[in-house]
């Protein structure tokens, strides 16, 4: 018997996650409307293209792990029924090569591989570019999805529900993807998900911000779509984030920042106030489902 | 006599969890409550004991708020004098702090324990009591068992402090929820005597919240002068959240136990074996033998043939599942040998054979702990989905031998995580029944399960029995198995030292 449904507003109240998807929604429409109110329409562009490209690449990243997380995990299960084969040992060992190389290096180096690619005119369109970034990346991201479902499979497997089902003749196939994986870890792999997302997010933004600042020959922003990163790096931006120190010490120059700093405060401000909304909700979400 | 009456609601803000009218609570007598797991037994005595947590839940008692019922008269009276037995000891147990010390702590702190834990470990107060009361408890240390009568004992002391102030007025609301479930039918009698033996000492209210329905012929056969003085009452379900509180008619349990016997198959069904399983075998560096009689002196195979059941005893933690589960190729034993269907199964056996011929179309096993077995999060349709036997059209005739037509309209879209625990345990055990294998095995079927349930199932499986399926049971209902089989199809297993 139900006791009568929550208000949209208690909704929100109690759980963390919708509060803060709000509140990420609303204060990007507010920028989006001020922006298009105060920023030069070149600008506006820029910053347009630069938020969708960065979003976009991050979901692209969020599918490819899930695609990539689970065929993993599904190989070293049905391997790892004969932990001495060579199999198991190959895909342990490379997965293992790209847990050993921090997250940003690799993606520094595989966008080295992009660029010289497309320089040598192997990749013109970036209906393969994204793809391709998005993959790259997902390769240094995807070992924390892998651990978490391997860890899943391994507790359900310590319980009677795994023998259980087995002695009643249900396909194991059905067992891991269906019930494990599916039913009974759905959330946990959404909330590492939501993770995903705002760590792509920050690696494209820091390795952009690098390759912009030149700490790379062989890669440049001429070669790669422009991203929040990247744009962070120009010049203007820079200015405009040194403004927000001059502030600090010259309060009454506060208002020209919402004026005439606004590509490079707002560009700041989406990266950090995106990144920092993330981070709530997959508190939230965690919180909410007692994870 | 005495008696109050409680109206109980709890709530989340989503949904009722249990509601029920006239819930008595006798004074100076002993309630025996029983009903199906998850029917609410533990939440209504822990509402009425004041231990529910209002940060969570809306909890009213005769339509008054929580915080005025726990600060009425009656609840603040009772319970200084009494003591809550939880159900998990584990839980109950703080374990940064030695026993010796908890069973001492507050107000414990009134006696001596030392007489109750020779009594209730039939051992002299000696280093092995010592050692047990100076430890931390950790979930392997002290054994389930030893930390129940450890609850136990913090219980009887508040008893026996009872009993010495010698004031008849004090108001008393003792709760044992599941008190004897980690004991075997030995620790479960002395608990018995002892609860009854302080009883007519000093008469005080205890509610006794259990699944154990041998306490019925226990008392009848050895307090019969105290029943006047003990009621047994049990749970229903009225709706999906309301429950009632109606008298369990201890007459009817004896009768019924005392009339039902299986008889033996004869006519329709041919004697041939289904399992041969050698009287010795070893697993875990431990050497197990099963034998014909109680006394261990005469070592036999496990037989059974089809259409009959074979009973399979032994204390707690001998290895009664385990022998299941090396039957069925999820243990693989040191040594063991075996037919089953006419071919022979042995440690050398790659557990690859049992998937391919085994599993699901030779023989099933349903398994102790629903809850661990089930996929809680599917629903009840779709446990049923991955079965080798497709039952698309069957779903109903199989859910409806153990489930009412309008409650599996109410439940077959239902995650089964929503189910009371004596649902989850009868759709456990029809996911295995559907499969119709030649053997089934059988790990404590009535587990949480009310006695209309209890009669239902057992029906059911001597159905199954007459049908031709061989039955290997294992279960800790000994009153009820050796009522209903023959002796020469109860088999023994013990440890060989």
């Amino acid at each position: 018997m139900k006791t009568g449904k929550r208000s949209f507003f208690q909704t929100l109240l109690n759980e963390k996650d919708k509060r803060w998807a709000l509140i990420w929604l609303v204060i990007m429409i507010v920028v989006a409307i001020w922006n298009y109110l105060f920023l030069n329409k070149p600008a506006l562009q820029k910053v347009i293209t630069g938020f969708i490209n960065t979003f976009t690449i991050a979901t692209l990243v969020v599918i490819f792990t899930l695609m990539l997380g689970w065929g993993f995990t599904l190989l070293l299960h049905y391997l790892g029924k004969n932990k001495g084969k060579t199999g198991y040992m190959a895909i342990m060992f490379i997965l293992n090569l790209l847990r050993s190389i921090p997250q940003i290096i690799g993606v520094l180096l595989t966008y080295i591989a992009i660029a010289s690619l497309i320089t040598s005119g192997a990749i013109t369109s970036s209906l393969f570019l994204f793809p391709l970034m998005a993959f790259s990346m997902s390769l240094f991201i995807v070992n924390e999805l892998i651990d978490l479902m391997r860890d899943r499979i391994d507790h359900f497997r310590k319980l009677d529900f795994y023998n259980a089902m087995q002695v009643c003749g249900i396909a194991e196939h059905r067992i891991i993807n269906f019930d494990i994986l599916w039913k009974n870890s759905r959330i946990h792999i959404f909330n590492k998900l939501i993770s995903v997302f705002g760590s792509a997010i920050f690696l494209q933004c820091s390795v952009d911000f690098i390759i912009s600042v030149g700490l790379s020959t062989q890669v440049n922003a001429v070669t790669l779509p422009v991203t929040l990163g990247s744009l962070l790096a120009k010049i203007d931006s820079k200015q405009d984030i040194l403004a927000i120190g001059n502030t600090l010490t010259n309060p009454s120059y506060l208002p020209n920042l919402f004026f005439g700093h606004l590509l490079g405060v707002t560009v700041a401000f989406l990266i950090v106030f995106s990144l920092m909304c993330i981070y709530h909700i997959a508190n939230g979400y965690a919180e909410r489902h007692k994870l | 006599m005495n008696v109050h009456k409680f109206s109980v609601n709890v709530a989340t803000p989503d949904r009722t969890i249990v509601s029920i009218k006239d819930y008595p609570v006798y004074d100076n007598h002993i309630t025996f409550l029983f009903g199906e797991s998850g029917i609410g037994k533990s939440l209504i005595s822990k509402a009425l004991y004041g231990l529910l947590d209002t940060s969570e839940l809306t909890v009213t008692i005769n339509d008054i708020p929580y915080a005025d019922h726990l600060k009425s008269k009656w609840l603040t009276d009772s319970r200084a004098n009494s003591f809550f037995v939880f159900q998990e000891p584990s839980s109950h147990l703080n374990p940064l702090m030695k026993i010796s010390e908890q069973l001492n702590e507050g107000s414990l702190d009134c006696g001596n324990e030392r007489d109750i834990l020779e009594y209730l470990w039939q051992h002299s107060y000696d280093d092995t009591l010592d050692t047990i009361l100076d430890v931390y408890p950790k979930p392997y240390r002290p054994s389930g068992g030893e930390k129940q009568r450890i609850l136990l004992t913090m219980a009887f002391k508040k008893i026996q402090a009872l009993i010495d102030q010698n004031d008849r007025d004090l108001s008393t609301y003792f709760v044992f929820d599941e008190p004897t479930g980690s004991l075997d039918n030995r620790y479960r009698n002395l608990f018995l005597r002892l609860l009854l033996d302080r009883y007519c000492k000093r008469q005080f209210t205890a509610v006794i919240i259990t699944h154990d329905y041998s306490i019925i012929s226990e008392i009848y056969n050895q307090y019969k002068s105290l029943v006047p003085y003990i009621h047994f009452k049990e749970l229903s379900r009225v709706d999906t959240t309301e429950v009632r509180v109606d008298d369990f008619s201890a007459d009817d349990y004896l009768s019924w136990l005392h009339s039902s016997r299986w008889s033996t198959v004869h006519s329709n069904v041919q004697k041939k074996p289904v399992l041969e399983f050698g009287a010795d075998f070893s697993i875990f560096s431990r050497n197990l033998r099963i034998y014909q009689d109680k006394e261990h002196t005469q070592p036999s195979p496990l037989i059974i043939d089809k259409g009959s059941i074979v009973y399979l005893k032994a204390p707690s933690g001998v290895g009664k599942t385990t022998i299941a589960k090396i039957i069925l190729g999820i243990y693989k034993a040191d040594s063991f040998s075996m037919m089953l269907c006419e071919k022979k199964y042995s440690q050398n056996t790659h557990q690859s054979v049992w998937a391919k011929r085994v599993w699901g179309k030779q023989a099933g096993m349903v398994f102790q702990h629903a809850d661990e077995s089930l996929d809680l999060q599917a629903t009840v349709k779709e446990t049923f989905d991955g079965l080798s036997t497709r039952m698309k059209n069957d779903l109903d005739t199989l859910l409806g031998q153990l489930f009412a037509p309008r409650t599996i309209e109410a439940i077959r879209h239902k995650k089964t995580a929503l189910l009371s625990g004596g649902q989850k345990q009868r759709l456990n055990l029809l996911r295995t029944l559907a499969l119709k294998t030649d053997l089934v095995i059988f790990d404590e079927p009535l587990n949480g399960l009310d006695f209309a349930n209890v009669k239902k199932v057992l029906e059911l499986l001597n159905q199954l029995r007459m049908n031709g399926t061989a039955i290997l049971m294992i279960s800790h209902n000994e009153e009820i198995f050796e009522a209903l089989i023959d002796e020469e199809n109860i088999l023994y297993l013990a440890e060989v030292t």
